[in-house]
């Protein structure tokens, strides 16, 4: 009898040896229907990184992961993404195409070797990238996904910007659209939607000196405000729930805060004297034009000389609109370091304008962003979408940083593991980061429980 | 764990306030001047089968470890040399801890795989001073050695590599009472040893253009903090048959504040300070043992063990719950000097949420061990 019991003691102990089960999260939809999910934005919805589009930054996408994460709630169906058919990729920048970056090797005008951004594929031909972006996947559709690389708010209203912007044109569904017809073709149940931010950064990414901020105010098509609620309506016709994204501080990315406006090393006193004696001139001019401006070089960093045609000479004295870029002033991770290290730009020479946001070009991007985010915010809050505070987490990266599953954001270029090569876009583990902000905002708003993704899971930028 | 004899194993690992024979020389040196026999041997082995599952915060993916069978064993030799002293040698492996996580875990860059050994090497001397009162002493030499693997965020396949060996010096000291026929008390305190690691292989699996920055091969040096140990037992003969022991441990974990790792080469990028700050606790336990017959003694007991760790350190390299564990055991005499024991330990890793805050790494952990255990016992 005795033994009877042992013998059923030892067998019961080990039916318990099994796995040990959790059960403390429960997938649910809460308030929300989230069968059929479409997204739309510009460039990081539709999953631009590394300076162009190409398949596998597709599938890291933010969108992409949301799209995974909800079928645990309900989606269900396919999640098509017009996918590009290239690893190499396409980018468009003023007309020119080219392959996307990557790290690798490369020697500057020194001789020197380091790691850096370098092009997939430099050898790539204008034609070949252009049969690329130009091959229609229109009959793969429709699509979940209309994020269209480089389109502001504006944009996806306009009808033929097909014709305009090859990265729409590659997926409509007809030539004469507005990006927001495609809408009509899915019928979506759950929305995204992050679109701003190229309002202001293609200004931005031209130091500046091309392109306008869109304005707050404006007739749909013209105006921030207007254009976004447009836009929701559309969304609205079908969709019982969404989420809106605000836009990050354009100027706290790694394209603008990675190089430093003091780049410029003075080791040697005959240096100093040298360019001191070289600016001599300009400061006795300036004095005489009753101008602040000098131009002042020492031991140790100094600030680059830049070209800046406010400066308000006499006719005839153009050439002396210059002066250093100030400390709180942002220099462009496009400046040629070359031209720094070799041809003595911010020296001898002055850095264009194009490459830096002075004072002035930083306050009207950051008083757009504010403007632009306080009507995304009162968007969410009239159409009653969750209200994604992108910008929350990017303050957070670029003061300090933060950690999630044991990655270490932050804004640094490269090693601060959420932007990607051309600091602009996002990794897939910075699209990690993005996907779980929209999925806490959404469950929040919705009282549901979307699983989040595990950020480690991911890469970072990819080393050699 | 202190599975250092299937006896002690069967009646809820304790074994301070009871006369173990040969095992005392572990559970308390102070009771082997007292053996009832001029010489006993004896030998065992565990087979720990853990499992471990874990859900991060907010995602609904369980990871569970796929862990080795750990195997800790033990071999006492013991003898009087007259009535009152008694000299023994023990071996035995009282930590060690094995997890082996999926490589693309969700906690990859925090552990991917970590295994720690440490035997222990106890000669021993005990002196009954009364024939109520023995004490005892033992000197510990302890070699061991850690393996571990961590995941590095550049790339799936990048990750650390660290295999290390130590070695230290303690002392067990024990003191066991026989206050009646019924009633026996004990105490025992194993102090706490040090393991320092130094000249360990770090080998750093990187992206080739970090070779310059993180050297492939290098040397590390840590330190690991094996706690001291303040045990008080007591042991009631209920009925002829039935015996009865209950202690307290006093495990003091308190000492273990953080895991520092020290690369000699690039030290300055490398070196990491973790935070840890357990804190000390402790262990209660019971037991029982019922001798059936000539052949069969019957046992049980359960303890329940908190955890040592802190709330906003808990890592998933040793995951290190508040354990409720209940055992079982059976001891075989085929004849008066022979035994076969046989034990089952059954410990519950009980649910809990736990963050490793530093690496903002938090979830819902659970565990369990299946620890079936078999030895021999030969006296005279």
């Amino acid at each position: 009898m005795k033994y009877k019991f042992l013998i059923s003691a030892l067998l019961l102990a080990g039916l318990w040896s099994c796995q040990p089960e959790i059960n403390e999260f429960e997938p649910s939809k809460g308030n929300a229907d989230f069968t059929t999910y479409m997204t739309a934005g510009n460039s990081l919805t539709a999953g631009y990184a590394d300076n162009a589009l190409y398949k596998s930054a597709q599938e890291n996408s933010f969108s992409k992961m949301l799209a995974e994460q909800m079928e645990y709630v309900g989606r269900t169906g396919s999640f098509n993404i017009p996918y590009i058919n290239t690893e190499d990729g396409v980018g468009a920048s003023n007309g020119v195409l080219f392959t996307k970056l990557k790290m690798g090797f490369t020697q500057d005008c020194l001789g020197t070797t380091s790691l850096g951004p370098v092009r997939a594929n430099p050898n790539a031909t204008q034609q070949e990238l252009a049969v690329l972006l130009g091959t229609s996947v229109a009959d793969q559709g429709p699509f979940h996904n209309i994020g269209v690389p480089g389109a502001k708010v504006t944009h996806l209203l306009a009808p033929g910007y097909a014709t305009l912007n090859p990265f729409y044109g590659r997926f409509a569904s007809a030539a004469g659209n507005a990006v927001i017809d495609e809408i009509a073709n899915v019928k979506p149940t759950f929305f995204t939607l992050w679109i701003g931010n190229n309002d202001v950064l293609t200004y931005a990414i031209a130091g500046g000196s091309a392109d306008q901020i869109t304005p707050l105010d404006g007739a749909p098509g013209v105006g921030f405000g207007a254009s976004l609620e447009a836009i929701l309506m559309t969304f609205k016709a079908t969709a019982t729930g969404g989420a809106i994204a605000n836009i990050p501080n354009i100027t706290d990315i790694p394209y603008f805060t990675t190089v430093p406006h003091n780049p410029i090393a003075l080791t040697e006193q005959g240096q100093v004297d040298q360019l001191n004696a070289a600016y001599a001139q300009y400061n006795g001019a300036m004095e005489q034009f009753g101008l602040e401006y000098r131009i002042n070089f020492a031991l140790g960093a100094n600030a680059m000389v830049m070209h800046d045609p406010s400066i308000g000479v006499p006719t005839g004295y153009e050439a002396l609109q210059i002066r250093q870029i100030k400390a709180n002033e942002l220099v462009l991770l496009s400046i040629p370091q070359d031209s720094i290290k070799c041809a003595f730009w911010g020296t001898q020479k002055p850095v264009p304008g194009t490459f830096v946001l002075d004072e002035k070009e930083i306050m009207d991007i950051d008083e757009a962003v504010a403007g632009y985010n306080l009507a995304i915010k009162a968007a969410a809050d009239n159409y009653d979408l969750a209200h994604v505070d992108m910008n929350a987490v990017m303050k957070k990266g670029s003061s300090g940083g933060f950690v999630m599953d044991g990655v270490v954001f932050t804004n640094a270029f490269v090693t601060g593991n959420a932007f990607s090569t051309d600091g602009v876009h996002l990794t897939p583990q910075g699209n990690a980061v993005a996907a779980n902000t929209f999925i806490d905002a959404i469950n929040k708003k919705y009282n549901a429980s979307i699983p989040k993704v595990n950020v480690a899971q991911y890469n970072a930028v990819v080393l050699p | 764990m202190r599975l250092q004899s299937n006896r002690s194993t069967g009646m809820g690992l304790t074994g301070t306030g009871l006369q173990m024979g040969a095992s005392s020389m572990f559970f308390n040196p102070g009771a082997l001047s007292m053996m009832e026999t001029k010489m006993d041997f004896s030998a065992g082995l565990s087979g720990i089968i853990s499992k471990i599952s874990f859900q991060s915060t907010g995602q609904n993916l369980v990871s569970e470890t796929d862990n080795k069978l750990g195997t800790p064993f033990y071999v006492y030799g013991a003898g009087k040399i007259n009535e009152k002293w008694a000299v023994g040698l023990a071996i035995y492996t009282p930590y060690g801890s094995s997890a082996k996580w999926e490589d693309d875990w969700a906690g990859r860059l925090l552990i991917q795989n970590i295994a720690l050994q440490a035997i222990f090497i106890q000669p021993t001397i005990s002196y009954k001073i009364t024939e109520k009162l023995g004490i005892g002493a033992g000197l510990v030499y302890t070699t061991g050695s850690v393996k571990l693997q961590k995941g590095l965020n550049y790339g799936p396949d990048s990750y650390v590599e660290l295999d290390g060996s130590a070695s230290g010096i303690g002392f067990n000291l024990g003191a066991f009472y026989v206050a009646s026929e019924k009633l026996s008390l004990g105490v025992n305190y194993r102090s706490e040893m040090t393991m320092d690691v130094s000249g360990g292989d770090a080998k750093f699996n990187v992206p080739f253009s970090l070779g310059t920055t993180i050297p492939a091969e290098n040397k590390f040096s840590a330190s690991l903090p094996l706690p001291g140990n303040l045990d008080f037992g007591v042991s009631y003969q209920a009925t002829e048959k039935l015996l009865l022991a209950a202690e307290v441990n006093w495990v003091m974990w308190g000492t273990y504040e953080s895991l520092e790792f020290d690369f000699e080469e690039k030290g300055e990028l490398l070196n990491s300070v973790n935070p840890r700050q357990y804190k000390d606790t402790f262990i209660p336990r019971i037991g029982a043992e019922y001798q059936l017959n000539e052949m069969f003694t019957l046992r049980a007991g359960a303890y329940y063990d908190p955890s040592p760790t802190n709330e906003d350190y808990f890592t998933p390299e040793t995951v290190s719950l508040d354990n409720l564990a209940f055992t079982l055991g059976v001891s075989i005499y085929p004849t008066e000097r022979l035994s076969i024991d046989l034990s089952y330990l059954q410990i519950f890793g009980l649910e809990a949420e736990k963050n490793y805050q530093p690496d903002n790494f938090g979830g819902t952990y659970k565990s369990a061990a299946f620890i079936p255990g078999f030895g021999l016992s030969y006296r005279f």
